[in-house]
């Protein structure tokens, strides 16, 4: 910046010095660059608590439902949450392998193979499609158990989906 | 001798003002990326769905967002609300969830039905491997008479549908 006062020979130079605004400007770009976290893409699935328990009192309709269990045959490995296959190092998050074998049963049928319990499922809907589904996940089932039949059942079009309390007490008695 | 006198005088200037200009820009642009109500939303690993619909929370009317991570332990805003090494019962969180609950709407459960609870739901948000047993603790504690916070959102990440066209077969 220069500012030059009348048209004599001496003229008065004004130089701003930039050097700590750069310094600051690097420092905020450096602390935005390092403490950013890109928007997940995230999204959600729809659920009901029981209405006959806690929120109504009263007795529930005798209402046809589906219901769906799940217990855990086989808990399966547990790998590092990142891709990599590489066994958990026993801290933090992780994801089971591909070991993890889960029964599902609705009704008397009952199998280790969720795509057999979706087509069953699929055909109670066609039966009933105006009717519910509860998800009854038994203890030792993880929430991505539950998400993978819940996936399903919404997309096999019910709306009217809820769950079973826990029953780990239930199951620490025996 | 002259010569070299001249050339030692002379000054070199840098013009600072593209690179100031490009170093604002970034700033501006990692300012407007940094979403500030993602406090809200723990690091978590999320199982995918294919019919997840994409969440688009209300800024101006915030819902209650619970994040259970892996061992069980429940955060709200970043703050710890129950920790399973130091088990409170579920203290903290009952009051909050009553406290929410009380200061969301309320509609009949059902058309005509006398039964009124909030009508609004909450987003569980759990990591993918945190057993159901916690994510069902905290429906019980919405279950109770006075919370009656009967809608919930469970968050799951989105799979692409190329992705589940092929593995779903549907």
């Amino acid at each position: 910046m220069a500012i030059g006062v009348g048209s004599s020979e001496e003229s008065l130079e004004m130089k701003g010095d930039m050097t700590p605004m750069i310094d600051v400007v690097f420092q905020l770009l450096i602390f935005f660059m390092l403490t950013i976290k890109f928007k997940l893409l995230e999204g959600k699935l729809s659920a009901y608590l029981p209405k006959d328990v806690g929120v109504n009192q009263t007795q529930a309709e005798p209402k046809e439902k589906v219901e769906i269990k799940l217990k855990v045959e086989r808990e399966g490995s547990k790998l590092m949450p990142d891709d990599s296959g590489k066994p958990w190092e026993g801290e933090g998050a992780f994801k089971f392998g591909p070991d993890r074998v889960i029964r599902y049963s609705v009704g008397p049928k009952s199998s280790l193979e969720m795509r057999e319990i979706v087509a069953r499922v699929k055909e109670l809907y066609k039966i009933d499609p105006k009717g519910s589904v509860t998800i009854d996940p038994l203890p030792g089932t993880c929430y991505s158990d539950v998400v993978k039949i819940l996936d399903e059942v919404i997309l096999i079009g019910y709306t009217d989906v809820s769950f079973i309390g826990d029953k780990s007490a239930l199951y620490e008695k025996k | 001798m002259n010569l070299a006198k001249k050339q030692s005088n002379d000054e070199i200037v840098m013009d600072m003002t593209p690179m100031i200009d490009i170093v604002f820009q970034l700033i501006i642009f990692f300012m407007l990326l940094m979403d500030m109500s993602q406090k809200d939303l723990e690091t978590l690993v999320l199982p995918k769905a294919l019919s997840a619909v994409e969440d688009k929370p209300n800024p101006l009317d915030p819902r209650p967002v619970i994040n259970i991570l892996a061992d069980g332990q429940i955060l709200v805003k970043r703050e710890v609300y129950y920790d399973p090494k130091r088990d409170d019962g579920y203290k903290k969180l009952k009051e909050y969830l009553l406290m929410r609950s009380r200061a969301m709407p309320k509609a009949p459960v059902e058309p005509g039905s006398s039964i009124i609870a909030p009508d609004k739901p909450i987003l569980v948000r759990a990591d993918q491997s945190t057993p159901f047993k916690h994510i069902q603790k905290v429906m019980e504690i919405c279950g109770i008479q006075d919370i009656k916070i009967w809608k919930i959102e469970l968050a799951a990440g989105q799979e692409k549908p190329a992705e589940g066209a092929a593995a779903g077969g549907n």
